[in-house]
């Protein structure tokens, strides 16, 4: 491990985006992230909104339309070694918004966050719990750990 | 960020120079947590004119609605907000109710109540922990956050899930939101443990003078424009003016509590609100507790039938919600959503102008926003 990576060990930024959904999501990972009950940062994971800093993407929400570009942007921007963490029902599958009656697809949303950008890691739950988003980044820490600068 | 430099930049013509700049950011930041775009045209470091605009959010949840058998379309009405997801099952609920001639059981509106004023207490914290971290107080928000997850810790005991519990049904509650003897007499030591803690916060906060010098008279909102501005909730309640939709709901007829009016309309008087909100809720919630009547939760008896628009109104935490049901055959014909948070944009623009550039994001937090359930098919029509 060099000089990078040691440093980075220590200290994996979050960053969150929200591409549309309930928000139901959000509060529960910045819960996950700054409350003092589940306290991700005892994991050496700290929340950040600058996409330079961040090493792990979590995405919550299905894409509506106009989330599209900018999730692609804030992706293209973080540093490589990256990683994507996508978060409850609509970011896994879509969700209630997925299709309208049956099969038919929504024309209001682009579809899971799998179609706009590789995911690494999913944490399920309508809305996802914060212990389970302390699971889920806690283990993708070895993850980004391992890869190569 | 666009900056114009307008008049002469010689040294001989004009002495003192006037930077007119346009701040704009969104729809989609980083920075926000939810989509809108705010455009605040500064003179001087003084935000003379501030735009708001919402509505990239869609995800056209009316449209999914239509066609539902009612009682499915309300499961979905819950996805519209993950803060006061049970204000909307509650109201659609009532709605359909209401269209359909459905009488509820005593023990189920009592629940109903209880579960409304648990998400009143969790939204209000959630407020108080987000402003003062918008303060950059990172203390207050840990101690409010510490006691936020108590009331989650409820809510996930009588619905199953932390935000989006589901305790209305059509006809009455679930059956896993039924309290025994054990749930209540833990409820009341939430309420006891919340009561005492958020006291002492609210002394912390008011006590301190660094805060409150930041906050009074910032993002001042007078009780005329409030008015013009058809301003709901807690943020009109902060302007002076005694307001509550839960006086006129059935709901609460045999329910004692104050309605909290504040004096100012700045932040500090918003803040305030939702503080001694909290002491109401938790007083709505002792009488539930003590007066929960016997019996069954849920009325199977009834059927799907045409109905005219049927609309209901109730309080959510952020003011008043508007649900309507328009049904044929038991099915959603038609729907139409308003969120509080709508009619709170007007006061979000109008507390901006007049104050310094860096009280901007201070004020637009203080009228508690929700962007997220604000995006539903609006139109608007100028007479």
């Amino acid at each position: 491990m060099g000089l990078k990576g040691h440093s980075r060990s220590k200290s994996i930024h979050v960053m969150l985006v929200y591409t549309g959904g309930c928000n139901g999501c959000d509060i529960e990972i910045v819960n996950a992230v700054l409350s003092p009950r589940f306290d991700l940062e005892q994991y050496n994971v700290y929340l950040t909104w600058n996409p330079r800093e961040a090493d792990v993407l979590v995405v919550s929400g299905p894409v509506v339309h106009w989330t599209k570009e900018p999730l692609l942007k804030i992706y293209e921007a973080i540093p490589d070694p990256k990683l994507v963490v996508a978060v409850g029902a609509c970011a896994l599958t879509g969700g209630v918004y997925k299709n309208i009656h049956g099969d038919i697809p929504s024309e209001e949303i682009e579809g899971p966050v799998e179609n706009v950008i590789p995911v690494d890691a999913k944490i399920p739950g309508c809305a996802v719990r914060a212990k389970d988003v302390v699971a889920g980044v806690a283990s993708v820490i070895p993850i980004i750990n391992g890869l190569k600068d | 960020m666009v900056t114009k430099i307008d008049g002469a930049t010689t040294c001989n013509e004009v002495e003192r120079q006037v930077f007119e700049t346009e701040i704009d950011m969104g729809t989609v930041h980083p920075a926000a947590l939810e989509p809108y775009r705010v455009r605040l045209f500064v003179e001087d470091e003084i935000v003379k004119d501030a735009e708001i605009t919402v509505g990239v959010n869609h995800r056209g949840i009316e449209r999914i609605m239509e066609g539902l058998p009612v009682e499915k379309a309300n499961a979905l009405t819950e996805k519209v907000c993950g803060i006061c997801s049970n204000g909307h099952i509650f109201n659609s609920c009532r709605a359909g109710e209401g269209a359909l001639g459905i009488e509820i059981p005593e023990r189920a509106r009592y629940l109903r109540v209880l579960a409304q004023e648990l998400e009143r207490l969790h939204s209000h914290m959630l407020y108080l922990g987000h402003g003062s971290e918008v303060l950059n107080h990172e203390t207050f928000a840990m101690r409010i956050f510490y006691i936020r997850e108590s009331v989650m810790e409820l809510l996930y005991m009588m619905g199953g899930n932390r935000v989006q519990y589901g305790i209305s049904v059509l006809g009455g509650v679930r059956p896993r939101a039924d309290l025994n003897l054990k749930e209540q007499q833990r409820i009341l030591e939430v309420m006891d443990y919340i009561d005492d803690k958020v006291a002492g916060f609210a002394e912390r906060f008011v006590n301190d003078p660094m805060v409150m010098h930041r906050i009074v008279g910032t993002g001042q909102l007078s009780q005329k424009q409030a008015l013009d501005l058809h301003v709901t909730g807690p943020t009109l309640r902060a302007t002076g003016y005694e307001f509550d939709q839960r006086t006129k709901m059935p709901e609460y007829d045999d329910i004692e509590f104050d309605v909290i009016t504040q004096d100012g309309g700045d932040v500090a008087a918003n803040i305030l609100m939702r503080a001694t909100e909290i002491f109401q809720a938790t007083k709505i919630i002792r009488q539930v507790i003590k007066n929960l009547p016997d019996g069954p939760i849920v009325n199977r008896d009834w059927e799907m039938v045409d109905s005219p628009v049927y609309k209901s109104y109730i309080e959510v935490p952020r003011g008043v919600c508007y649900h309507s049901y328009g049904l044929e055959d038991g099915k959603v014909r038609h729907s139409i959503i308003r969120t509080p948070s709508m009619s709170n944009i007007g006061a979000m623009q109008e507390s901006c102008i007049g104050h310094p550039v860096q009280d901007a994001q201070l004020a637009i937090v203080s009228c508690d926003p929700c962007f997220t359930c604000t995006d539903r098919a609006i139109q608007i029509i100028k007479l």
